[in-house]
């Protein structure tokens, strides 16, 4: 359980600082301004949302003994991810911003941020008893 | 000497009478100006937000007063870029061949709650006569007023976007 939540709370981290330093950049290269929909305050939420959500996922296959779901609860969380952009390409924005067709170049990168970070982070939290069965 | 002093207070009254009447019917649109576009069914809806033109407008001469106005079609924020693109598309306003919106008034009318101009309307190649209500108040200029988007091509009429647009318009000016 421990390890699940500080897997969780690493990765969550780990992609929103990942997610702002993204939007900075993304920013400042384009001259865009999109603080007024997306800040970081948002980023790190729900990044850190997103991967404790993954991690309870993991958790729930060790507490009820299922550890060979943890491949379909991978395809599980790519598959979200990916219609999870969605979002991003529908949402209307407040009509005092700029240039909305650059938006989804800014928040569909960040929607793969908490799963890739998880998966990448997955080896230092291995439970060995989960990996063995 | 009197003679003479009277005639130049008689002529600067004059000149600046003049100057003020000239002043008040020129006027230049403010950058604070709002164009929204709204329809029953709630699609589409948005802005324009680049509009030019000449204004002179007077309400004690509404003879001489005219409105030359332009509407950049490139300028529309639906707040969805896919839908800012679809919109200028061949499909919508093909923003392409007609990149602009523009009324050019032919008459000006008193009203009971305000003011009326006719103009000719022209959007997407088609030009029609229209006749707009608007009223001036602090120096703005408001509008709302309704267009069949079908009749000037635009689009297909289809249930998910209604054929009468609703058009919010209001711009302050500033006398030139």
């Amino acid at each position: 359980m421990k390890k699940n939540i500080l897997h969780g709370i690493i990765a969550g981290t780990l992609a929103a600082v990942a997610g702002i330093v993204y939007q900075t950049a993304y920013e400042d290269a384009m001259f865009l301004d999109f603080s007024s929909v997306i800040n970081p305050g948002s980023i790190a939420g729900a990044s850190l949302f997103g991967c404790m959500l993954m991690a309870f996922g993991y958790w729930l296959l060790v507490r009820f003994n299922k550890p060979n779901l943890k491949a379909w609860l991978n395809v599980l969380i790519t598959v979200l991810s990916f219609l999870s952009i969605l979002g991003p390409l529908g949402v209307t924005l407040p009509l005092d911003v700029e240039f909305p067709e650059m938006f989804p170049g800014l928040a569909i990168p960040m929607h793969f941020f908490p799963a890739m970070i998880f998966f990448g982070l997955y080896p230092f939290f291995t439970n060995s008893t989960l990996d063995e069965r | 000497m009197k003679s003479i002093k009277h005639i130049l207070l008689v002529g600067s009254i004059l000149g600046l009478s003049a100057f003020t009447i000239n002043r008040s019917i020129n006027w230049t649109i403010s950058e604070t100006h709002e164009i929204k576009f709204s329809s029953s069914t709630g699609d589409p809806e948005g802005i324009f937000k680049t509009i030019t033109g000449d204004i002179q407008f007077d309400e004690n001469d509404l003879a001489s007063s005219k409105f030359d106005l332009k509407i950049d079609v490139n300028s529309i924020n639906t707040g969805n870029g896919m839908k800012n693109k679809h919109a200028k598309s061949k499909k919508w306003f093909d923003a392409e061949s007609f990149p602009n919106i523009e009324f050019q008034s032919s008459k000006f009318s008193k009203t009971e709650t305000g003011y009326a101009v006719t103009g000719m309307m022209k959007m997407h190649g088609v030009e029609k006569e229209m006749t707009l209500p608007f009223i001036f108040s602090n120096n703005v200029f408001k509008s709302t007023f309704s267009v069949n988007r079908i009749d000037f091509n635009i689009g297909e009429s289809m249930k998910k976007v209604s054929d009468e647009i609703k058009l919010e318009v209001s711009f302050p000016v500033t006398s030139k």
